[in-house]
Formats: structure tokens, C-alpha cells, sequence
């Protein structure tokens, strides 16, 4: 009885002690600022081309393809306009962290994002291959959206059409998940559930949980221009859904290269983050 | 009465001014492990060399998550999928790395001086009912196939894929590597039509990173 009264007054001494240092009364880690000068400044530029009306497939859908590619270029943190020195997300976002969200994404920030899963070849996946400077293309088939990738890992992604929304069943954990979409006008909507949450969100390090579910919406507004929305809904990350917003260009004729990650990825293991802690 | 069927469907095809077969879906191969086995391959002496070394050992490819390389990703018992356009043909893997692999039938040649790809560079054309794809501008580092017939960088790789029946594919492959082959030689296997399936995401580093 004693010792039990003992281990409960420990217990709370630690819970009140963690409760002073609540997360959720953290600052919000700042822009660590240019990680390589000069770096994004050019190649992030939108194509010189003049853009034209949006195209249509025959039968009056949206057309994501052509002869060219999608460049999202450098976007380091979805929620901010400006991080590591250059153009990040469309708009700010408030993130409705949940308090070990926060203190992860500290830790990340201050950390030169050492343990980014994309160093080590991983998938970056869903959304965050809208902000990552690796091209991609759409392929529309009649009842497919295909998207195919140079960079993370020269991966391919299928969202298979249904206008009901119906996921596969049994959802195995998965760094790109389950997607599947409609048309709405001319936006694709993607429904995206089956994560295994340990993709992050961007290079910033905006965590996920397996609770992840997003929304994302594709629409073409002119022939170079792809505007893209994700409503990012994960009870175990954050306490309400929220949403980012990019700009993709379209990049006249590029076609893409195979890009092997793991060919020669010998840098991870000697990435050893901040040492002036 | 299947192969009535189909020859129908391609008249019927034809009349729509659609000349080509359409191959899209998902595929599974029938494995075939080692092309060797039933055939007198034409090794140049470091490659029967390399051959035995390789023997009943696992790939670098398999061990470090590389691409296995073709024609080792057509034969592998794992599901991919064809997605066929006007100017291009795309397969998409499911097992070795979650690759995908693309086919120019826009009438290019190759570069005059390919990348050393894992995939090579690829183009196609219709003889007939058989899509044809010649492949050059590969790396030295994969296998032809699970048994561990090597190749060097001067492979070319020819391949053709007929759709004999609405359910079967036969592929045939023929190996030309003067860098490790006496002459050229071939192999075949055959993919079973899986309508309806999807593929999965297989992440092989997950497997192997911390």
C-alpha cells in the first residue's frame, strides 16, 4: 500500500512536471533560414512559355497530361509562404498541432531534418510529392488517374476512379495509401486513406499519424498552371483537419529520367543534424 | 472458342480503325527463375565465370532494393500493369521497388549515347499483333535473372509481346550482349490476365531501412 502510494505520487510528480512543459505552450520552430544559397532561385521560375486555356479530354474532362511535365520545384513547409529562403506553400496555415506534433516538428526543424525519410530513399508520398522539386506526370485513363514520378524513387501511383469514394478493402498501412477519385467540373477530387504515418508531410517535418485521411483537389487553371489544395484530416496529429495550398508549373516538352535513389545513397547514416544545441 | 472470340474483337477493332491490340491491365507472370535451364547458353568464359559466382546467391539488387533490371522484372512472379497511349506504353511494377518503366512508340530511336539506366532506354513498335520493344543504355549491375545469368553494358534487349488469347500474353525475350554472350539467345514465359486486380505498394526498402 505504501509503495503503491509512493509510485503514484511519482507518477503524478512526472505528469505535472510534463504538463509544465506542455508542447502546446512551445513556440512554433522559425524558418532555419537558406540551406543552400542561392538554391531554389532559378530553377524554381515558372516556364517563360505563355500559357493558354486549360485542355480538355475529348469527352469534356479536365486534361492533366500533354507533352511536358509537373514541376513543384523546392516547397519546404506546406503551411508557410516562405521557408528555407525561398518560395514554400501558397498561403500560411495556422496548424492545429496536437502537442507531440509540435514538439516533433521543433525537434525536426532544429535537427536540418536528419531523419527525413527521404534521405534514406523512402517514399515521400502523398501530399508532400506536390511540394518536392522532383518532376511528375498525369496519365487519364477511363477509369484511372496515373501519376508517375522522376524523383522519390522513380515510383508510379494509381488512383482508380469511382465517383462512390469506395477504398479497397483490408487497408494495409502504406506511405502512399489508398486514393481514389472523381471528377468534380474541372477539378480531380482524391480521397487517400491507408497511411502507415510514417510519411512526413513536408521537409520541414510536419508529422503524420496511421489516422491520416486527405482530400486533395487538382484542378488546371490555365495550360501551365496546376493548382493544388489537400485537406489533411488526422485525429491523431492534429486536433482539426487543415489545409494547404500550392502552385505547380507545367514544364513544356520535359520528359522524364529514371532516378534511382538507393543507386549510390551512402549519406543518410552520416547525417548527424544540429551540434550547437 | 476463346481464340474465336478474340479474333472477332480484333476485327471488330480494326473496323473502329483501332489497328493496335490493346494490352492494358494487370499481368502476372508465369516465374521464370532461370532462362537457362532448358538451353545451351552461349556464355563468353568471365560470364560463365560470373554465372557460377552468382549461383544460389541473392542479387545486389535484391539485397540493397535496386531495380531488377530487364528482363528480370518481366519475370518475376509479381503483378504490373500496362497502361498503353498513342505514343508511349507504361508498366507499373509492384514488386522490385515499386518501379515503373516507359515504352516510346512515337517513332524516336535511342540517344546516341544512353544513360546507364537500371530500366534502359526503350522503343516500341507494332509487327501485327506483337508490340516489339528494343531496350539499350543499361547499367552492368543487374541480373537477367533470378538464377544470375549476368550481362555487361552493351546488352540489348529485345522483346515481344503478343496477346494470344484475352486471358494470356506470350512474351519472348531475346538477350544480345556481346559483352558476355557468344551470340544472341532467348527465353519466353507467358502472363495470365488479372482484370480486376490491383497493386498493392510494396516499399522493399521498408524491408531493409531503419
Amino acid at each position: 500500500m505504501k509503495s503503491s502510494f509512493a509510485i503514484g505520487a511519482v507518477w503524478l510528480a512526472i505528469a505535472a512536471g510534463s504538463y509544465s512543459q506542455q508542447p502546446n505552450q512551445q513556440k512554433l520552430a522559425k524558418d532555419p533560414g537558406p540551406f543552400l544559397p542561392g538554391f531554389g532561385s532559378e530553377q524554381d521560375k515558372p516556364s517563360a512559355a505563355t500559357a493558354g486555356p486549360a485542355p480538355h479530354l475529348p469527352d469534356g474532362r479536365p486534361d492533366f497530361g500533354g507533352n511536358g511535365a509537373w514541376y513543384p520545384g523546392f516547397n519546404g513547409n506546406l503551411a508557410e509562404t516562405k521557408w528555407k529562403g525561398v518560395k514554400s506553400a501558397d498561403r500560411h496555415v495556422d496548424v492545429p498541432f496536437l502537442p507531440w506534433t509540435l514538439q516533433l516538428f521543433n525537434e525536426r526543424v532544429g535537427n536540418f531534418s536528419k531523419d527525413d525519410p527521404e534521405a534514406k530513399c523512402l517514399p515521400v508520398g502523398v501530399p508532400r510529392f506536390m511540394f518536392d522539386p522532383y518532376p511528375f506526370q498525369i496519365i487519364q485513363t477511363a477509369n484511372q488517374v496515373i501519376f508517375v514520378f522522376e524523383g522519390d524513387n522513380y515510383l508510379w501511383r494509381i488512383v482508380e476512379l469511382d465517383p462512390k469514394g469506395r477504398h479497397r478493402a483490408n487497408l494495409k498501412p502504406a506511405w502512399l495509401g489508398d486514393a481514389v477519385g472523381h471528377y468534380e467540373g474541372d477539378t480531380l477530387v482524391v480521397d487517400v486513406a491507408g497511411f502507415n504515418g510514417l510519411a512526413w508531410l513536408d521537409q520541414a517535418g510536419h508529422a503524420t499519424s496511421d489516422k491520416l485521411h486527405l482530400t486533395e483537389r487538382y484542378t488546371r487553371t490555365d495550360s501551365l498552371t496546376l493548382k493544388y489544395e489537400v485537406t489533411i484530416d488526422d485525429p491523431g496529429a492534429y486536433s482539426k483537419p487543415w489545409t494547404a495550398y500550392n502552385t505547380v508549373h507545367w514544364r513544356p516538352g520535359m520528359e522524364l529520367m529514371e532516378n534511382i535513389c538507393q543507386e549510390d545513397e551512402k549519406s543518410s547514416i552520416h547525417m548527424i543534424g544540429n551540434t550547437k544545441k | 472458342m476463346k481464340r474465336r472470340i478474340l479474333l472477332a474483337a480484333l476485327i471488330a477493332a480494326r473496323a473502329h480503325g483501332e489497328a493496335n491490340p490493346d494490352l492494358g491491365g494487370v499481368w502476372l507472370p508465369d516465374h521464370a527463375a532461370d532462362i537457362g535451364a532448358k538451353q545451351n547458353v552461349p556464355f563468353e568464359p568471365l560470364a560463365k565465370a560470373k554465372f557460377e559466382e552468382n549461383s544460389g546467391k541473392t542479387s545486389e539488387t535484391d539485397a540493397r532494393c535496386l531495380p531488377p533490371g530487364v528482363p528480370r522484372i518481366m519475370l518475376m512472379a509479381r503483378p504490373f500493369e500496362i497502361v498503353q497511349m498513342p505514343s508511349r506504353i507504361l508498366f507499373m511494377y509492384e514488386g522490385g521497388g515499386h518501379v515503373w518503366r516507359q515504352v516510346w512508340m512515337d517513332g524516336r530511336g535511342h540517344p546516341e549515347d544512353p544513360n546507364p539506366d537500371w530500366l534502359g532506354h526503350s522503343i516500341g513498335h507494332w509487327e501485327r499483333d506483337t508490340l516489339v520493344v528494343d531496350t539499350v543504355g543499361f547499367n552492368d549491375r543487374t541480373w537477367l535473372d533470378d538464377a544470375g545469368h549476368p550481362h555487361t553494358d552493351k546488352l540489348h534487349v529485345i522483346e515481344r509481346f503478343t496477346r494470344t488469347s484475352p486471358g494470356a500474353m506470350q512474351y519472348e525475350v531475346v538477350i544480345d550482349d556481346p559483352g558476355a554472350y557468344t551470340r544472341s539467345w532467348s527465353a519466353s514465359t507467358t502472363f495470365v490476365f488479372r482484370p480486376g486486380d490491383k497493386l498493392s505498394e510494396d516499399i522493399c526498402l521498408d524491408k531493409i531501412s531503419k
